[in-house]
């Protein structure tokens, strides 16, 4: 009686429940996912105005006539905001973001009667300007160069380097899809699962002879396909607005999983221990509010005192939002982001015990 | 117009559900403290007491939603402390504070229920039993105290249990609504489902039951039928300080506002 199918069927029709009763509830909806997107787009419209021109930093190594005068062409070009320096400032500025291409002119250009090859470097996450920047680039020395005879087509060779992100956007939206995580874990379970202990829905469950694992099971799978969507979306809107996602989809999927552990089984502890939600609304927000503002979702951590950046830096929100940024704006791997998940997989061990001890039906 | 409605009609079969020394402490509180009972099939079986005298406890221990520190209970011949989903199963439970969940219609709601009791389920046929039809499409916070009531007994149905366990099923609905509620049950009972049913009102008990347990203090005081517990005090010699009156307020209410249905509230 108890098969693999029929038990498979008793979880599916309580996910599919848990999956109604969640999207009909327009109180959650608006907490854990409208919310998030409204912020999003509040900041992606803020964002907007600010990426008509491409920062180009410009290294002049040739320094001759040619090379002053190509440069002195560039910089009359409006859609150039060029800043000229050495090449490791500039190059460094470009991986700090701070330029989106950089143009080198190497030594010995233009002194002798061949065309030479120019380089320009293009950070990873502004494909967007480095694209228009390669076009603007190429058709200006190509008419530098009019009348000469076996020109290539690029006479630019554009390379791209890994850089940090530039764009607001590509710094908020991993924040918000950290913050989603945690919205959704803490209040889309800490909520409802709290009004049904209250009102005896939960032991209605109880008098019936399935056990309660497996409405337990149904309440977790819909909650992670919902946060599934939900970054779907932002990554969606997140790339209308100008958002680069340059790391893999897949680890930035496989880190926003551990996250939601965490904050569902954080989520399952406060609806265990609380009897209603005058007691769960208190604790979910002295949890969530914190990290909100101080684990780097809307502003670099950075900016923060140095004595609240070392209290905030253990947060779980804290290696979540780090981890996020790192694949989605650097494209790391999870090499490179092993002491985010290791924090990570420390507080996914507590907030599961924690649910496990905490938790009860009534 | 009081509806004498006492039937001299005790137990038609075997006990289909069997307690025995049933015990259950909190803290320093013995909440049942001893309690033992049978009902034969097809009865409609009532447990009265002043609240706190352990009727709830002793319900939900014999329903499997409870421990039973110690005795037994057995519900068609399954034990409960052994085999509670078995119990679960064989069993439809109203419960006392009836909520479902908010979002889902009656129907998805009983489509549920129906898996979570491995059943195949009719939800139509289930809420016409209980008059809820063109509820079908509902949510249960749109329904009014009555119609909740009617709802979670069809929730209670879904499995065609051998024993429906009603806490406090009326507590809460105006007089018409109770009678309304009062008929339901009979039809359940017609329908061959034995019934065990708490309360806090005499005049339901006395309505509905072949018989009832009075608790007190976690024991049972006094069980048998309203009636022979009734001709039992007159026979001890008690008299009522004023002589019964033909009618009382409450058939003066149903007399003025009649039987049937408000459901707007």
């Amino acid at each position: 009686m108890a098969g693999l199918r029929h038990r498979f069927e008793l979880f599916w029709v309580l996910f599919v429940a848990s999956i109604k009763m969640f999207v009909r509830n327009r109180l959650a909806l608006f907490f854990s996912l409208f919310l998030p997107l409204v912020i999003m787009l509040i900041f992606g419209v803020l964002n907007f105005e600010g990426s008509t021109s491409v920062e180009l930093g410009i290294v002049d190594e040739a320094q001759t006539d040619a090379s002053r005068a190509l440069v002195g062409t560039i910089e009359g070009i409006e859609t150039f905001d060029v800043t000229s320096g050495e090449r490791d400032s500039e190059m460094a500025a470009l991986e700090e973001g701070e330029r989106e291409m950089v143009l080198v002119v190497p030594s010995g250009w233009g002194t002798g009667p061949e065309f030479a090859e120019l380089t320009a470097y293009a950070a990873a996450g502004a494909q967007q300007d480095a694209q228009i920047g390669s076009l603007i680039l190429n058709s200006v020395v190509l008419r530098f160069f009019a009348g000469a005879t076996d020109l290539p087509a690029t006479p630019v060779n554009v390379e791209t380097v890994n850089a940090r992100e530039l764009g607001y956007i590509d710094f908020l939206v991993p924040g918000i899809l950290g913050l989603t995580i945690m919205q959704l874990g803490l209040f889309g379970v800490a909520f409802s699962f709290v009004q049904l202990k209250r009102t005896g829905a939960l032991r209605r469950l109880f008098a019936t002879p399935t056990p309660p694992g497996y409405f337990l099971a149904g309440q977790i799978a819909s909650r992670l396909i919902l946060g599934l969507a939900q970054i779907g979306i932002l990554l969606g809107i997140g790339m209308a607005f100008g958002l680069n996602l340059v790391g893999s989809l897949a680890v930035l999927l496989g880190v926003a999983l551990l996250g939601a552990v965490i904050f569902l089984g954080m989520g399952f502890a406060v609806a265990g221990w609380a009897k209603n939600e005058d007691q769960a609304a208190p604790v979910t927000n002295i949890i969530s509010l914190p990290m909100m503002f101080l684990s780097g979702t809307f502003f670099p951590r950075e900016a923060m005192p140095e004595f609240l950046r070392g209290v905030t830096e253990y947060m779980p929100l804290t290696y979540l939002n780090h981890a996020l940024r790192s694949i989605a704006n650097e494209g790391a791997g999870p090499a490179d982001i092993s002491g985010d998940l290791l924090g990570m997989g420390i507080w996914a061990v507590i907030a599961f015990v924690a649910a496990v001890r905490l938790f009860s039906w009534e | 117009m009081t509806e004498q409605a006492f039937r001299p009609r005790v137990g038609t079969g075997a006990p289909v559900l069997v307690a025995r020394d049933l015990r259950k402490r909190y803290g320093s509180l013995q909440a049942v403290d001893g309690v033992s009972f049978e009902v034969p099939e097809g009865e409609v079986f009532g447990i009265l007491g002043p609240n706190g005298a352990g009727k709830t406890t002793t319900l939900e221990m014999i329903e499997g939603m409870r421990p039973i520190d110690s005795g037994s209970a057995t519900v068609d011949g399954v034990d409960v402390a052994r085999d509670p989903r078995g119990v679960k199963a064989r069993i439809g439970i109203q419960l006392q504070a009836s909520a479902f969940f908010d979002e889902l219609t009656l129907v998805e709601l009983l489509e549920m229920f129906g898996h979570l009791y491995g059943v195949a389920c009719d939800p139509a046929r289930l809420l016409a039993d209980v008059e809820l039809t063109e509820k079908a499409r509902a949510k249960v916070p749109t329904l009014s105290g009555g119609q909740k009531q009617r709802f979670s007994i069809a929730s209670a149905l879904v499995n065609d249990p051998r024993v429906l366990f009603l806490d406090e099923p009326t507590t809460g609905l105006d007089p018409q609504a109770r009678r309304h509620l009062w008929g339901l049950i009979r039809q359940i009972r017609d329908r061959g489902h034995t019934v065990v049913l708490t309360t806090h009102y005499m005049e339901e008990a006395e309505e509905l039951c072949d018989r009832v347990a009075i608790m007190d203090g976690g024991r049972i005081v006094a069980l048998d039928s309203p009636q022979r517990l009734i001709d039992d005090l007159v026979a001890r010699g008690f008299r009522k300080a004023r002589v019964e009156r033909l009618a009382n307020l409450e058939d003066v209410f149903i007399d003025l506002t009649g039987h049937e249905l408000r459901e707007g509230e």
